[in-house]
């Protein structure tokens, strides 16, 4: 009966809320006070009341005191754990270089990261009326390139009349205007003849949107059509210091005119959705009044402000009625004459609207400097999995070096340190770690800021409220990373045994077996990311010197500036004759449009199913100036008539019209009801006219300029050895042939490689990441040898005296991390294998991701683990076992 | 002895800390209250009044001998501080001064 004992519950609750000092005392009262009431009460009552004497306890006065006294013994100590950590500090500068290194370099990415995601978020936030703005979009069925998976086309360009139908039919838009941009003109004032980005837009631009207009009155611009609203920098250009406003100026933009300066705007900042530099009516623009009742053409974004406090649903009705009023009866004829089922419930065409803060993260619809919310997301990981290695290694090496640490813990522990002073201790540590590192951290953004920029195209600039808020959050980031860096190795530190420590009974070697697996991980995280950079690294390369099917090399491409019209032919025919003169060119031609610069694609229906294919107008030097190989057939011939009814198609179009002799067939692609259509004379090799993100499409030449365009932009080929020389000369014939036009040039080289930007953007990121993160590691491993090689120096010091050789010590040291490293690729290389093949699937022709590639960077890995570890191995090698072994 | 002031239950707490010299801990004055006075008294208020004296100077406190009873938990041994026998003494003067004016002859026989 002796051994009854309390509630165990109860006796933990008290533990739980009691002061440690004050808990054996009162637990002691209550069980002497349980026993006592055993024998008067018996068990079961005293049980009871013991619970309820527990409970009795639990009061403020309790749980609550010396609460504070605790903390005023470790502010006490505080500076001498400063002083201890500073110490040790200075004592080991290698190991704390390289934790400062790693961690500064993870802090001062994820800061970047953080700027970046900032960035992302600010877009068009500057508006005053953001919250009332909406871009109109359009959402119809896709008659075209049918996907049963995703139906719907979605698109910001609707009809160019649709604005004034909003503004006449629904009360509740308050203005609207429309918005085209990415369109070029000629501007001419005096003897300055440039090309510029004009954007048209309506009056009511400068009232809805809150770019400060500097000169100028924002309610009764663009009353009259001819106005125009600058830039100051397109202002200074063409006036200097002359005042702009009033000054009469031409512009060929769709059709040449006079304008006058009627305002001067401030240029947006990089962080808006919308740009200009140089503003005009939408009035102004080619075919404007024709297409007002054209509703057939979706070509113009508009934006609409709705009034305060609108109901989105309501609006969303009225649009519906719009649509059935004016597109109606369009709507219902295509969906009779539609060659793919259309499922009775789906709308033919719609109108959805999305508010001005969320258009630049909404990639589903094509858009100015729209981004994928996910790059954000990659971006973080990248900068995490950074931040990761570096605290890896701050942990495994204060685990390795712990050894060293432990006779300061049984000090400190038999002078009467608790346990949680010397994790408040080791925490403290960190955190001072963690606070330097974001110091240099911090110098390290400043620096890196500029390269950052121009990897993600950003203009991300630091003021110094931005500089206020990077501090906050480099702050709570070495917050963070101190506390998860040091708590592992403060309660492992803080474990040891007084007494078995000053003993001395501890060999020197560690035995601190959770190093491995953080090795391991980290080693695979670098892993990952090694396998990864070489696969982007090599697909990058296979785009870029992949044979296209033609030659892009020393091609200029010049816009023939002289618009839509048979003046553009005449400019090629007469900068040709002119050129056959000069040795430094070799031939010149012309297209509708080069490469990357835009295409024209034609529907048709044929034997009544849906075709499309691209459409390019040539004239006969285009097949030779770009070294298009012709398979069947011939070139076109200026010299009969009948080739500007001819065709000239690629493999891809004869397999879509599955001909078996395409030399014998007609392509009818204006679906003319009379005649065969157009006759096929040759036949190209599929050639790459698209990015390499997409497949061989069916493709044809044509020299027809009524039907399908004239040669607006002159290719010229130079010839190879002196490249500045040639420009030069192709630049002064342009000057004495066309004096009035500017002379504007990209080369076909560039134009294609630009297809590739954002791609080799992503590519530097990760080849920066995965630099940076290797070397983390590799320090980290460094690190890591060097205290093992000197944890076994005695061992050396036997071995070599008893006669091993060189190599053989060597490989002793080496071979564990060499298992650590294989095992880590055996985990990174699937995982990376995966990641990779999602993004390869952007593109229609890749790499194949062979075994070799994986060989590779498991052997470029191992090596680069090798000589890391190498260099101590090698030293400790060599030492003479007598220098080891005499202090014994 | 202007501003400290004694609750009731304090000084008969500090008063029993005085008696039981070195064996005063809290069961102790629980049952010792309970055999002098005739109080049940709460084991917790005690331990709470003991420690309130203690951050007033009036009794301090240390760890007695490990026994085998008590589940080998130690006594919090409580003794009383010079302070505390002034603050004792100054109020049952004070007590025995008020006491005094009481007219306490004036007893009617019925």
């Amino acid at each position: 009966m002796k051994e009854q004992n309390p509630p165990l519950v109860a006796l933990r609750f008290l533990a739980w809320f009691c002061p440690p000092e004050l808990h054996e005392g009162i637990e002691g009262d209550l069980m002497e006070r349980f026993e006592r009431d055993i024998e008067i009460h018996g068990i079961k009552k005293a049980k009871r009341k013991f619970v309820w004497n527990v409970l009795n306890f639990f009061r403020l006065d309790i749980i609550l005191r010396n609460r504070i006294s605790i903390q005023l013994i470790s502010t006490i100590m505080v500076g001498n754990y400063w002083k201890v950590a500073a110490r040790n500090m200075a004592k080991r500068k290698f190991y704390s270089f390289i934790n400062a290194f790693g961690l500064s370099i993870g802090i001062s990415f994820c800061v970047l990261i953080y700027l970046f995601i900032v960035d992302e978020g600010s877009f068009d936030q500057f508006h005053t009326n953001k919250q009332n703005i909406y871009r109109i979009e359009e959402k119809s069925f896709d008659i075209w390139q049918h996907d049963s998976d995703n139906p719907y086309r979605k698109s910001a360009w609707i009809q160019v009349g649709f604005r004034q139908a909003l503004l006449d039919e629904l009360p509740e838009v308050v203005r609207a205007t429309r918005y085209n941009s990415g369109g070029t003109g000629i501007f001419r004032y005096d003897d300055k003849v440039f090309t510029e980005n004009i954007t048209f837009v309506d009056g009511d631009f400068f009232a809805m949107f809150s770019f400060q207009l500097l000169k100028g009155n924002r309610d009764k611009l663009f009353k009259n059509k001819q106005e125009i609203v600058l830039t100051p920098a397109i202002a200074e250009k063409y006036f200097g210091t002359e005042d702009p406003i009033g000054k009469i100026v031409k512009i060929d933009a769709e059709g040449e005119k006079d304008y006058i300066v009627a305002g001067i705007i401030e240029p947006a900042p990089a962080n808006s959705s919308l740009s200009y530099s140089i503003l005009i009516p939408q009035e102004n623009r080619w075919n404007y009044e024709r297409n007002m009742s054209q509703w057939g053409n979706f070509n113009t974004p508009t934006f609409a402000q709705l009034a305060p406090g609108t109901d989105l649903t309501t609006f969303k009705a009225n649009l519906d009625k719009l649509t059935e009023k004016y597109v109606g009866d369009r709507l219902k004829k295509w969906r009779e004459e539609s060659m793919v089922p259309i499922p009775a419930d789906a709308k033919m065409l719609e109108y959805e609207f999305t508010q001005l803060p969320d258009w630049h993260l909404k990639n589903e619809i094509s858009w100015d400097k729209v981004s994928d919310p996910q790059y954000s997301l990659i971006l973080g990981g990248i900068a995490v999995l950074i931040l990761l290695i570096a605290c890896i290694n701050y942990i495994s090496l204060s685990l390795t070096t712990s050894a060293s640490r432990r006779t300061e813990v049984g000090i400190r522990k038999v002078v009467g340190a608790q346990r949680n002073q010397l994790i408040y201790q080791f925490g403290f540590e960190s955190l001072m770690l963690a606070f330097l590192s974001m110091f240099i951290g911090l110098g390290l953004v400043a620096l890196f800021l500029p390269a950052f920029n121009e990897f993600t195209n950003k203009s991300i600039q630091l003021t110094w409220s931005g500089m206020l808020q990077v501090a906050g959050v480099s702050f709570v980031l070495a917050l963070i990373v101190g506390l998860l860096a040091g708590s592992y190795p403060s309660l492992f530190l803080s474990h040891f045994k007084p007494a078995l420590v000053l003993k001395g009974r501890f060999t020197s070697k560690l035995q601190a077996g959770f190093t491995k697996p953080l090795v391991v991980l980290q080693f695979a995280l670098s892993a990952f990311l090694i396998v990864s950079s070489i696969i982007m690294f090599r697909q990058m390369q296979y785009v870029t010197t992949k044979d296209l099917g033609f030659n892009k090399d020393q091609v200029l491409v010049i816009p023939t500036q002289t618009g839509w019209n048979e003046e553009a032919n005449k400019t090629v025919q007469r900068f040709r004759e002119r050129a056959q003169q000069e040795s430094l060119i070799v031939s010149v031609t012309g297209t509708s449009s080069s490469f990357n610069q835009g295409y024209s694609r034609y529907g048709y229906k044929i034997k009544e199913e849906q075709k499309s294919a691209y459409v390019y107008a040539a004239d006969p030097f285009y097949i030779p100036t770009l070294g298009i190989e012709l398979l069947q057939g011939r070139n076109f011939d200026a010299s009969m008539p009948a080739d500007s009814n001819a065709v000239i198609v690629n493999e891809a179009l004869v397999r879509d019209m599955k001909w078996t002799d395409p030399l014998n067939e007609c392509l009818n692609w204006r679906e003319d009801s009379v005649g065969l259509g157009d006759k096929v004379i040759g036949v190209v090799k599929d050639y790459h006219f698209l990015s390499l993100e997409q497949g061989f499409e069916p493709m044809f030449l044509s020299m027809d300029k009524q039907h399908v365009g004239y040669l607006t932009t002159m290719l010229v080929k130079i010839s190879s050895p002196d490249l500045n020389a040639g420009l030069e000369k192709v630049k002064s014939i342009w000057k004495e042939l066309n004096p009035n036009l500017p002379f504007d040039y990209t080369f076909m080289d560039e134009d294609v490689a630009k297809q590739y930007d954002s791609y080799k953007r992503w590519m530097s990121i990760m080849g920066l990441a995965t630099g940076f993160a290797v070397m983390i590691s590799c320090l980290g491993l460094f690190g890591l040898a060097g205290i093992n090689t000197i944890n076994r120096t005695k061992e050396i010091g036997i071995r070599k005296v008893m006669g091993a050789e060189l190599q053989t010590i060597f490989m002793l040291l080496n071979k564990q991390y060499l298992w650590l490293s294989l095992v880590a690729y055996v985990i990174a290389i699937p995982f990376s294998w995966y990641v990779m093949n999602k993004w390869l699937a952007d593109f229609k022709f890749k790499i194949t991701m062979g075994w070799e590639l994986f060989v590779v960077a498991v052997v470029v890995g191992l090596l680069v683990a090798l000589v890391t570890v190498s260099y101590h191995a090698i030293k400790a090698a060599l030492v003479n076992p007598a220098e080891t072994l005499k202090y014994e | 002895m202007s501003k400290e002031f004694l609750g009731e239950f304090e000084e008969l707490v500090l008063t029993m800390v005085g008696i039981l010299q070195e064996d005063a801990y809290g069961n102790a004055i629980v049952s010792e209250i309970k055999d002098r006075v005739g109080r049940d008294v709460n084991l917790s208020a005690v331990h709470v009044t003991l420690y309130r004296l203690e951050d007033k100077g009036l009794v301090k406190s240390s760890m007695g001998g490990a026994t085998n009873a008590r589940g080998g938990r130690r006594k919090r041994i409580f003794q009383i501080t010079n302070a505390g026998m002034a603050m004792l003494r100054a109020m049952k003067e004070a007590r025995m001064d008020l006491w005094k004016l009481v007219p306490q002859l004036k007893i009617v026989l019925s």
